[in-house]
Protein backbone atom coordinates (compact mmCIF):
# COMPACT_ATOMS: atom_id res chain seq x y z
CA UNK A 1 0.00 0.00 0.00
CA UNK A 2 1.35 3.49 -0.75
CA UNK A 3 -0.03 6.65 0.47
CA UNK A 4 1.34 9.81 -1.35
CA UNK A 5 -0.03 13.81 -2.45
CA UNK A 6 -0.87 14.89 -5.83
CA UNK A 7 1.12 17.71 -5.43
CA UNK A 8 0.60 19.54 -9.09
CA UNK A 9 -0.16 18.07 -12.43
CA UNK A 10 0.36 19.42 -16.21
CA UNK A 11 -1.07 17.27 -19.02
CA UNK A 12 -0.47 17.84 -22.99
CA UNK A 13 -2.46 16.29 -25.67
CA UNK A 14 -3.27 17.76 -29.44
CA UNK A 15 -6.02 20.43 -29.37
CA UNK A 16 -5.56 20.22 -25.40
CA UNK A 17 -3.46 22.73 -23.95
CA UNK A 18 -4.31 24.22 -20.41
CA UNK A 19 -6.08 23.52 -17.18
CA UNK A 20 -9.45 24.43 -18.54
CA UNK A 21 -9.03 22.68 -21.30
CA UNK A 22 -8.37 19.56 -19.77
CA UNK A 23 -11.41 19.88 -17.21
CA UNK A 24 -13.65 20.05 -19.82
CA UNK A 25 -11.87 16.65 -21.06
CA UNK A 26 -12.32 15.28 -17.91
CA UNK A 27 -15.85 15.88 -17.62
CA UNK A 28 -16.49 14.29 -21.01
CA UNK A 29 -13.47 12.55 -21.66
CA UNK A 30 -13.21 11.61 -25.90
CA UNK A 31 -10.74 10.60 -28.24
CA UNK A 32 -8.55 13.87 -29.62
CA UNK A 33 -7.40 14.02 -33.60
CA UNK A 34 -4.06 13.40 -33.70
CA UNK A 35 -2.17 14.19 -37.25
CA UNK A 36 1.35 12.82 -35.28
CA UNK A 37 2.43 16.49 -36.31
CA UNK A 38 0.72 18.88 -33.62
CA UNK A 39 3.45 19.30 -30.92
CA UNK A 40 3.99 21.94 -27.80
CA UNK A 41 6.05 24.30 -28.78
CA UNK A 42 8.52 24.19 -25.53
CA UNK A 43 9.33 28.31 -25.75
CA UNK A 44 10.32 28.41 -22.13
CA UNK A 45 13.83 26.61 -24.14
CA UNK A 46 15.69 28.05 -27.06
CA UNK A 47 15.57 27.05 -30.60
CA UNK A 48 19.03 25.31 -29.92
CA UNK A 49 18.28 23.50 -27.19
CA UNK A 50 14.76 22.61 -28.65
CA UNK A 51 16.09 21.46 -31.65
CA UNK A 52 17.35 17.50 -30.75
CA UNK A 53 13.60 17.14 -28.47
CA UNK A 54 11.65 14.85 -30.51
CA UNK A 55 7.80 15.00 -30.15
CA UNK A 56 7.64 12.58 -27.48
CA UNK A 57 10.38 14.41 -25.48
CA UNK A 58 8.44 17.71 -26.08
CA UNK A 59 5.39 16.55 -25.23
CA UNK A 60 7.51 15.20 -21.62
CA UNK A 61 9.14 18.78 -21.04
CA UNK A 62 5.39 20.62 -21.73
CA UNK A 63 4.11 18.15 -18.93
CA UNK A 64 6.63 17.99 -17.08
CA UNK A 65 8.10 21.64 -17.12
CA UNK A 66 6.23 23.79 -14.86
CA UNK A 67 5.90 21.10 -11.61
CA UNK A 68 9.78 21.55 -10.74
CA UNK A 69 10.76 24.58 -9.39
CA UNK A 70 13.53 26.89 -10.66
CA UNK A 71 16.60 25.59 -8.86
CA UNK A 72 14.56 22.43 -7.21
CA UNK A 73 16.28 19.07 -7.45
CA UNK A 74 13.54 16.49 -7.97
CA UNK A 75 13.55 12.62 -8.93
CA UNK A 76 12.48 11.57 -12.38
CA UNK A 77 10.65 9.06 -13.44
CA UNK A 78 9.40 8.72 -17.32
CA UNK A 79 7.29 5.93 -18.13
CA UNK A 80 6.70 4.82 -21.80
CA UNK A 81 5.34 1.45 -22.49
CA UNK A 82 5.74 1.83 -26.21
CA UNK A 83 8.28 4.99 -26.15
CA UNK A 84 8.88 6.55 -29.58
CA UNK A 85 7.57 4.28 -32.36
CA UNK A 86 7.83 6.67 -34.78
CA UNK A 87 11.23 7.01 -34.37
CA UNK A 88 12.11 3.52 -34.64
CA UNK A 89 10.14 2.92 -37.20
CA UNK A 90 11.93 5.07 -39.39
CA UNK A 91 15.14 3.98 -38.28
CA UNK A 92 14.30 0.52 -39.21
CA UNK A 93 12.92 1.63 -42.37
CA UNK A 94 16.26 3.32 -43.19
CA UNK A 95 18.37 -0.22 -42.40
CA UNK A 96 15.84 -2.05 -44.59
CA UNK A 97 16.64 0.12 -47.09
CA UNK A 98 20.40 0.01 -46.31
CA UNK A 99 20.56 3.41 -45.82
CA UNK A 100 23.13 5.35 -43.18
CA UNK A 101 21.45 5.94 -39.93
CA UNK A 102 20.76 9.76 -38.67
CA UNK A 103 23.57 10.08 -35.65
CA UNK A 104 21.09 12.00 -33.82
CA UNK A 105 17.91 9.90 -34.33
CA UNK A 106 20.32 6.55 -33.44
CA UNK A 107 21.26 8.40 -30.46
CA UNK A 108 18.36 9.24 -29.11
CA UNK A 109 16.76 6.24 -29.65
CA UNK A 110 16.90 4.57 -26.23
CA UNK A 111 13.87 4.68 -23.69
CA UNK A 112 16.15 6.87 -21.06
CA UNK A 113 16.88 9.58 -23.24
CA UNK A 114 14.20 11.94 -22.93
CA UNK A 115 14.92 11.33 -19.12
CA UNK A 116 18.88 12.14 -19.80
CA UNK A 117 17.32 15.24 -21.70
CA UNK A 118 15.19 16.57 -19.17
CA UNK A 119 18.15 16.42 -16.51
CA UNK A 120 20.45 18.26 -19.26
CA UNK A 121 17.96 20.99 -20.08
CA UNK A 122 16.83 21.18 -16.05
CA UNK A 123 20.09 21.28 -14.62
CA UNK A 124 19.06 17.88 -12.70
CA UNK A 125 21.62 15.89 -11.12
CA UNK A 126 19.58 13.14 -9.45
CA UNK A 127 17.83 10.06 -9.63
CA UNK A 128 15.82 9.79 -12.68
CA UNK A 129 14.24 6.11 -14.14
CA UNK A 130 13.05 5.25 -17.30
CA UNK A 131 10.24 2.60 -17.41
CA UNK A 132 8.40 0.41 -19.92
CA UNK A 133 5.83 -1.67 -18.48
CA UNK A 134 2.40 -3.13 -20.11
CA UNK A 135 -1.04 -1.20 -20.06
CA UNK A 136 -0.53 -0.67 -16.15
CA UNK A 137 3.37 1.29 -17.24
CA UNK A 138 1.56 4.32 -15.60
CA UNK A 139 1.20 2.55 -11.98
CA UNK A 140 4.35 1.24 -12.28
CA UNK A 141 5.80 4.75 -12.81
CA UNK A 142 3.64 6.84 -9.84
CA UNK A 143 5.27 3.31 -7.67
CA UNK A 144 8.51 4.07 -8.47
CA UNK A 145 8.22 8.00 -7.81
CA UNK A 146 6.81 7.17 -4.65
CA UNK A 147 9.70 4.95 -3.64
CA UNK A 148 11.31 8.11 -4.09
CA UNK A 149 9.51 9.39 -1.93
CA UNK A 150 10.35 7.20 0.92
CA UNK A 151 14.15 6.83 0.18
CA UNK A 152 13.76 10.92 1.36
CA UNK A 153 12.86 12.87 -1.61
CA UNK A 154 10.79 15.62 -0.45
CA UNK A 155 9.08 15.31 -4.01
CA UNK A 156 9.37 13.32 -7.31
CA UNK A 157 8.17 13.94 -10.93
CA UNK A 158 5.97 11.36 -12.86
CA UNK A 159 5.76 12.02 -16.29
CA UNK A 160 3.83 9.42 -18.78
CA UNK A 161 4.04 9.87 -22.45
CA UNK A 162 2.91 7.46 -25.43
CA UNK A 163 2.87 8.75 -28.67
CA UNK A 164 0.72 7.49 -31.51
CA UNK A 165 2.24 4.88 -33.52
CA UNK A 166 2.39 4.89 -37.13
CA UNK A 167 -0.21 2.52 -38.89
CA UNK A 168 2.17 -0.40 -39.33
CA UNK A 169 1.55 -1.17 -35.47
CA UNK A 170 -2.05 -1.66 -36.19
CA UNK A 171 -3.25 -4.47 -34.63
CA UNK A 172 -0.39 -4.66 -32.04
CA UNK A 173 -0.54 -1.34 -30.24
CA UNK A 174 -4.34 -0.49 -28.64
CA UNK A 175 -3.96 1.69 -25.82
CA UNK A 176 -2.83 5.01 -27.52
CA UNK A 177 -5.83 6.16 -28.88
CA UNK A 178 -4.12 9.43 -29.45
CA UNK A 179 -0.70 10.93 -28.01
CA UNK A 180 -0.47 11.95 -24.66
CA UNK A 181 1.82 13.22 -21.78
CA UNK A 182 0.50 13.75 -18.20
CA UNK A 183 2.96 14.93 -15.60
CA UNK A 184 2.62 14.94 -12.14
CA UNK A 185 4.35 16.08 -9.20
CA UNK A 186 3.95 13.44 -6.14
CA UNK A 187 4.48 14.61 -2.45
CA UNK A 188 4.68 13.01 0.90
CA UNK A 189 1.82 12.63 3.21
CA UNK A 190 2.84 13.43 6.44
CA UNK A 191 0.88 12.94 9.70
CA UNK A 192 1.30 16.77 10.32
CA UNK A 193 -0.33 17.71 7.26
CA UNK A 194 -4.31 17.40 7.22
CA UNK A 195 -5.40 20.68 5.45
CA UNK A 196 -4.99 19.20 1.71
CA UNK A 197 -6.65 15.35 2.37
CA UNK A 198 -8.31 16.34 -1.04
CA UNK A 199 -4.78 15.68 -3.18
CA UNK A 200 -4.03 12.70 -1.01
CA UNK A 201 -4.32 8.74 -2.71
CA UNK A 202 -4.17 5.44 -1.98
CA UNK A 203 -2.45 2.72 -4.09
CA UNK A 204 -2.60 -0.70 -3.32
CA UNK A 205 -2.20 -3.65 -5.41
CA UNK A 206 -4.19 -6.82 -5.28
CA UNK A 207 -4.03 -9.89 -7.35
CA UNK A 208 -7.12 -9.70 -10.38
CA UNK A 209 -9.87 -11.69 -10.06
CA UNK A 210 -10.42 -13.42 -13.01
CA UNK A 211 -10.36 -11.48 -16.42
CA UNK A 212 -11.37 -7.71 -16.03
CA UNK A 213 -12.11 -5.17 -18.69
CA UNK A 214 -9.59 -2.54 -19.48
CA UNK A 215 -9.36 0.93 -18.36
CA UNK A 216 -11.58 2.89 -20.99
CA UNK A 217 -8.32 5.28 -21.28
CA UNK A 218 -5.00 5.10 -21.21
CA UNK A 219 -4.23 4.48 -17.32
CA UNK A 220 -2.68 8.13 -16.93
CA UNK A 221 -5.82 10.04 -18.61
CA UNK A 222 -8.14 7.94 -16.57
CA UNK A 223 -6.67 8.66 -13.24
CA UNK A 224 -6.53 12.28 -14.59
CA UNK A 225 -10.05 12.24 -15.33
CA UNK A 226 -10.46 10.90 -11.89
CA UNK A 227 -8.52 13.92 -10.15
CA UNK A 228 -10.03 16.33 -12.20
CA UNK A 229 -13.50 15.26 -11.24
CA UNK A 230 -13.14 14.80 -7.98
CA UNK A 231 -14.10 11.14 -8.45
CA UNK A 232 -12.91 8.99 -5.40
CA UNK A 233 -12.01 5.44 -6.15
CA UNK A 234 -10.68 4.03 -9.28
CA UNK A 235 -9.73 0.43 -10.14
CA UNK A 236 -7.17 -0.49 -13.32
CA UNK A 237 -6.30 -3.96 -13.97
CA UNK A 238 -4.18 -5.86 -15.62
CA UNK A 239 -3.22 -9.18 -16.20
CA UNK A 240 -2.88 -10.38 -12.66
CA UNK A 241 -2.63 -7.00 -11.05
CA UNK A 242 -5.56 -5.32 -10.07
CA UNK A 243 -4.72 -1.59 -8.97
CA UNK A 244 -6.57 0.48 -6.61
CA UNK A 245 -6.78 4.32 -6.25
CA UNK A 246 -8.82 5.43 -3.28
CA UNK A 247 -8.82 8.70 -1.83
CA UNK A 248 -8.32 8.08 2.08
CA UNK A 249 -11.76 9.55 3.87
CA UNK B 1 32.52 37.34 -41.48
CA UNK B 2 31.97 38.61 -44.89
CA UNK B 3 29.53 40.43 -46.35
CA UNK B 4 29.21 39.80 -49.45
CA UNK B 5 25.84 38.04 -51.06
CA UNK B 6 25.70 34.53 -50.52
CA UNK B 7 26.04 32.33 -53.88
CA UNK B 8 23.23 29.90 -54.34
CA UNK B 9 25.21 27.02 -53.05
CA UNK B 10 25.62 28.65 -49.75
CA UNK B 11 22.38 29.65 -49.94
CA UNK B 12 21.36 26.04 -50.46
CA UNK B 13 23.73 24.54 -47.67
CA UNK B 14 22.55 27.26 -45.15
CA UNK B 15 18.88 25.94 -45.78
CA UNK B 16 20.17 22.37 -45.59
CA UNK B 17 21.87 23.18 -41.81
CA UNK B 18 19.06 24.42 -40.97
CA UNK B 19 16.35 21.50 -41.96
CA UNK B 20 18.90 18.93 -40.83
CA UNK B 21 19.62 20.07 -37.35
CA UNK B 22 16.08 21.31 -36.94
CA UNK B 23 16.90 25.17 -36.80
CA UNK B 24 13.15 26.18 -36.26
CA UNK B 25 13.84 29.58 -35.44
CA UNK B 26 16.16 30.49 -38.43
CA UNK B 27 16.13 30.89 -42.13
CA UNK B 28 18.93 30.94 -44.44
CA UNK B 29 19.49 34.32 -44.54
CA UNK B 30 20.48 34.26 -40.39
CA UNK B 31 23.40 32.39 -41.44
CA UNK B 32 26.36 34.11 -43.33
CA UNK B 33 28.49 32.17 -44.99
CA UNK B 34 31.56 33.38 -43.13
CA UNK B 35 29.91 32.75 -39.97
CA UNK B 36 31.44 29.84 -37.85
CA UNK B 37 29.04 26.89 -37.58
CA UNK B 38 30.86 25.73 -34.84
CA UNK B 39 31.38 27.12 -31.05
CA UNK B 40 31.23 30.23 -30.79
CA UNK B 41 29.70 30.87 -33.90
CA UNK B 42 26.19 29.16 -34.83
CA UNK B 43 26.50 27.23 -31.97
CA UNK B 44 26.94 23.75 -33.24
CA UNK B 45 28.05 21.27 -31.81
CA UNK B 46 29.92 17.25 -33.02
CA UNK B 47 26.95 15.41 -33.37
CA UNK B 48 25.76 17.98 -35.30
CA UNK B 49 29.03 17.52 -37.56
CA UNK B 50 28.14 14.36 -38.09
CA UNK B 51 24.71 14.83 -38.76
CA UNK B 52 25.46 17.45 -41.35
CA UNK B 53 28.48 15.16 -43.03
CA UNK B 54 25.96 12.46 -43.51
CA UNK B 55 22.95 14.88 -45.04
CA UNK B 56 26.05 16.36 -47.28
CA UNK B 57 26.63 12.70 -48.54
CA UNK B 58 22.77 12.15 -49.13
CA UNK B 59 22.07 15.72 -50.61
CA UNK B 60 25.38 15.93 -52.93
CA UNK B 61 27.03 12.59 -53.22
CA UNK B 62 30.09 13.32 -51.39
CA UNK B 63 32.27 11.15 -49.13
CA UNK B 64 33.88 12.90 -46.24
CA UNK B 65 36.26 10.37 -44.81
CA UNK B 66 36.09 10.79 -40.99
CA UNK B 67 39.80 10.93 -40.56
CA UNK B 68 40.40 13.39 -43.03
CA UNK B 69 42.65 15.75 -41.61
CA UNK B 70 40.94 18.90 -43.24
CA UNK B 71 37.34 17.71 -41.86
CA UNK B 72 37.78 20.48 -39.39
CA UNK B 73 38.23 23.16 -41.52
CA UNK B 74 35.57 22.13 -44.19
CA UNK B 75 32.84 22.74 -41.51
CA UNK B 76 34.58 25.89 -40.54
CA UNK B 77 31.74 27.80 -42.52
CA UNK B 78 28.83 27.49 -45.09
CA UNK B 79 31.13 29.27 -46.84
CA UNK B 80 34.34 26.10 -46.95
CA UNK B 81 31.35 23.63 -47.32
CA UNK B 82 30.39 24.78 -50.37
CA UNK B 83 34.07 25.54 -51.20
CA UNK B 84 34.71 21.75 -50.38
CA UNK B 85 31.00 20.64 -52.33
CA UNK B 86 32.17 22.31 -55.74
CA UNK B 87 35.54 21.17 -55.01
CA UNK B 88 34.16 17.42 -54.93
CA UNK B 89 31.64 17.86 -57.96
CA UNK B 90 35.17 19.13 -59.90
CA UNK B 91 36.96 15.95 -59.05
CA UNK B 92 34.54 13.79 -59.80
CA UNK B 93 33.70 15.58 -62.96
CA UNK B 94 37.39 14.86 -64.54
Amino acid sequence: MTLLRIEGWHAWAPGLAGEAAWRAWAQAPRALPDDGKEQPACEFLPAMQRRRLSRLARMTMEAAWPLCGEGEQLPFVFGSRHGETPRTFALLGELADQQPLSPTQFGLSVHNAIAGQWSILRGQRGESVALAGEADTFEHAVLEGAMQLAAGAPAALVAVAEELPPPAYDGWIGDVPFSYAVALRLGRVEPSMDTSADARWRLRLAPAAGAAAPAPWPHALDFLRALLTGQDTLEHACKTRQWNWQRPG
Amino acid sequence: MTAREPTALEREIAQLVIDTLNLEDLAAADIPPGQPLFGEGLGLDSVDALELALALQKQYGIRIESDAKDARSHFASVASLAAFVEAQRDACAN
